[in-house]
């Protein structure tokens, strides 16, 4: 048997990459307002939370990376659960955005 | 015999430990738990596409007729993003769960209810448009 059947590893690394650029976009909208004029401290504020929670985003994805490296690849349960929160703490952030 | 079927975690631990639950379960093939992680991932993705909607709503659209109706819509897309995550990491746990012990996976309305509400969505926006060209 070859030693990924199905690259089902390769497949996941590649759909955690797809989600990383996503959040890109969604990291850098939600920076967008502090690069704008008359931006106040709140706008700022929101941005800087937006770019940490993105980079932890990326460092997760790392992390899973190596573990879907490993022969078997190791199941990813933090990992995963952790993402979702801070996709959902994106919500937060944007909220506060919209309501500045 | 069920009782080892009986998870009374809180959800958050069930969330966070999947692997704990099962007292008669056994690890599944790593195939189908990779296959649960890229469905969870690609819930994620249409959560992020929503809250990038909301979030690009709320900065390019001009103030609408309606007061605030603009900020109403951005919040409403970021909220259904955020729910959608949470259902996305909720899912994966239950199916995680499922393939431990055997069981059938978790069914859903949740893709339904969604596909519903961004159906009505376009149809209120569509209507929008056409009231304000013919009005």
């Amino acid at each position: 048997m070859s030693p990924d059947p199905g690259a089902s590893a390769e497949r996941t690394r590649m759909a955690w990459r797809r989600t990383g650029l996503s959040a890109t976009a969604v990291a850098l909208l939600a920076a967008r307002p502090a690069f704008t004029p008359g931006a106040g401290a709140g706008t700022y504020l929101a941005a800087a939370v937006a770019l940490g929670s993105w980079a932890a985003l990326v460092g997760l994805a790392y992390r899973r990376a190596r573990g879907l490296a490993a022969a078997p690849p190791r199941p990813g349960q933090r990992t995963i659960t952790a993402y979702a929160a801070i996709t959902v703490g994106f919500t937060i952030i944007g909220t506060v955005l919209v309501l500045l | 015999m069920f009782t080892g079927l009986v998870d009374n975690r809180p959800v958050l631990d069930r969330w966070f430990n999947p692997q704990k639950t099962p007292v008669v379960g056994e690890k599944p093939d790593y195939r189908f738990s990779l296959a649960n992680e890229r469905t969870f991932l690609a819930w994620i993705r249409t959560a992020l596409a929503l809250l990038a909607g909301g979030l690009a709503c709320a900065q390019f659209l001009p103030p609408l007729q309606i007061a605030y109706l603009r900020e109403g819509i951005a919040i409403a897309l970021l909220l259904l993003g955020g729910v959608v995550a949470l259902r996305a990491v909720d899912h994966w746990a239950r199916t995680e769960r499922a393939m431990r012990l055997g069981t059938d996976l978790p069914k859903s309305r949740f893709p339904a209810v969604l596909a519903l509400v961004v159906a009505l969505g376009a149809v209120l926006l569509v209507a929008a448009v056409v009231i304000k060209v013919f009005w």
